[in-house]
């Protein structure tokens, strides 16, 4: 078994790969506050509430977005695993060509992972939409080069900024309203949200379409709020919740039969 | 003349009328706690440097939608300028009807962008403003206010987007000419700009369609409108001072 960890802006993932299959996933807030012990001790509760032996554990595997938290993670891994964590970033070797950027280490190492997962399963040209903190576009060819990737407020971001700027505006929970006439502030700001986002997805996967002279691009779209938004299924191809976790297994596993990662 | 102050969450906008003519406009930051006195003696230096005699000011309407600044500013006018403000609030002789339960839970921006927009241009009307919220209003074709979308301004979400990541820098807020892009900012400025006309595209076609007003007059007002329409293909009109504007017209109708 394998312990993979992607740590987020807001949220880490927690998940236990047994073969190809997540056997099980849990979540748990970011902060730099919090301990090594207090990391540790909560991953080793979530290891016992779905009756996983922590020994069975070969290696744990962490990609991150989050500097200021990898000193207590990874003292987190080394004091109650017993062992170095393995650190996905874009120094692997992915399978993913990153030629084009001005500063390859630039891109976000959840980024990485879900370009290469998404190369790998479905295939190239592939864009890949990540609903998250930022809602990021990026583009893979059929030769593994990523082409653009695009950065855009997050959706919690986005109404979590409402809510503290505009002083008149309330927090609201992010779903498509019941009817095109929104006639109180809770409607409005969903009703603004929801187009919104699906124009924004729209516009940016279609311009640089247009841009590329690209007819058929697939588009896997990842990140809890991916169904919320295209609540038809006109948008994307394909909505893969686990593209992160796969993307991560995948790495370890060219890089471990390389004998690249050990650190 | 009359002084018009349209209230924002992030400035306070001026603006005097003579006659009918807006002749000039400042901006003020709203800040917070500015005292009467701060902000009554930079009305005087603004109407000063236009060589505008306080006493020539003989009428004054505020439309805000920032509650905290009001005590502050009202006494700013009385004490300044020796007159009492109106303010403007939806029991007012509007000129259109906002359809909604509560018509006091409407932002009076909105009201006032709409006053404008049916005046100028006419029903049914699609009024756009970008601010630091972005809203998106119907007025239809019986000047009734039926639905209007709320979005993030471009500046609020891309700022709160620099607090909220870890590995994210500020950038200037500028559209990049490919959306090919090679390094972080031109990411993230094609990410935030590019959003945002996709915002405002889908949400005119999906009002247009589902109230079915296909003609109805698309008039966008606030300071990055322009961005958003750099070619002139997705508003009708553009109008940066709509909402004093709409202030003007709301005073002629009630004072």
């Amino acid at each position: 078994m394998i312990l993979v960890i992607n740590v987020g802006n807001m949220e880490m993932i927690v998940a236990v790969f047994e073969g190809e299959e997540v056997v099980a996933s849990w979540r748990m807030t970011t902060s730099a506050m919090k301990t090594s012990d207090e990391i540790g001790s909560t991953i080793m509760r979530f290891l016992d509430f779905d009756d996983i032996d922590p020994a069975n554990i070969e290696d744990v595997v962490i990609s991150s977005v989050v500097p200021n938290v990898m000193y207590s993670l990874t003292n987190a891994v080394k004091k109650y695993f017993g062992m170095q964590p393995i650190i996905i970033d874009s120094s692997v070797i992915s399978g993913i060509d990153l030629s084009r950027m001005k500063n390859p280490l630039e891109l976000g190492n959840n980024r990485l992972v879900n370009i290469s997962a998404a190369y790998h399963i479905y295939g190239g040209p592939v864009m890949v939409v990540d609903y998250s903190t930022c809602t990021t576009y990026d583009l893979i060819d059929e030769n593994g080069l990523f082409v653009t990737g695009i950065t855009a407020p997050g959706i919690n971001v986005c109404t979590e900024s409402l809510f503290l700027k505009a002083a008149q505006l309330p927090r609201i929970e992010i779903k498509k309203p019941d009817s095109i006439y929104c006639q109180d502030i809770v409607s409005c700001i969903q009703g603004g949200i929801y187009y919104g986002h699906r124009g924004e997805a729209r516009y940016i996967i279609d311009s640089i379409k247009n841009e590329l002279g690209f007819d058929k691009i697939k588009v896997v779209a990842t990140g809890g709020l991916a169904r919320v938004i295209d609540s038809e299924g006109e948008i994307f191809d394909v909505i893969d919740p686990f593209l992160s976790f796969k993307g991560l297994r995948l790495l370890y596993e060219k890089n471990k039969s390389l004998g690249e990662v050990r650190l | 003349m009359l002084l018009v102050i349209d209230v924002g969450n992030t400035n306070m906008v001026f603006g005097i009328y003579k006659n009918k003519q807006l002749i000039n406009t400042w901006r003020m930051a709203t800040g917070d706690g500015k005292t009467s006195d701060e902000i009554g003696i930079t009305i005087n230096s603004f109407l000063s440097g236009s060589g505008i005699g306080l006493h020539s000011v003989e009428g004054c309407i505020i439309g805000s939608v920032v509650p905290t600044i009001m005590y502050s500013l009202t006494h700013a006018i009385r004490k300044y300028l020796g007159i009492e403000p109106l303010v403007a609030n939806c029991n007012m002789d509007l000129g259109i009807t906002i359809v909604r339960a509560n018509p006091a839970t409407c932002g009076v921006d909105r009201f006032v962008d709409i006053i404008a927009a049916k005046e100028l241009y006419g029903t049914p009307a699609i009024v756009i403003d970008y601010g630091t919220a972005n809203t998106f209003d119907v007025v239809d074709e019986e000047n009734r206010f039926i639905t209007g979308f709320i979005t993030a301004g471009m500046k609020t979400c891309s700022e709160h987007l620099y607090t909220r990541s870890a590995q994210l820098p500020k950038v200037e807020l500028v559209r990049p000419e490919s959306m090919l892009t090679v390094d972080t900012v031109s990411s993230l400025q094609a990410g935030i700009v590019a959003g945002r006309i996709g915002e405002t595209i889908e949400i005119i076609n999906v009002l247009k369609k589902e109230l079915n007003i296909p003609h109805a007059k698309v008039v966008a007002t606030g300071g990055l409108a322009k961005m958003i329409d750099s070619k002139g293909e997705i508003f009708d009109v553009c109008n940066p001072f709509l909402n004093l504007e709409g202030l003007r017209i709301l005073y002629e109708r009630n004072a």
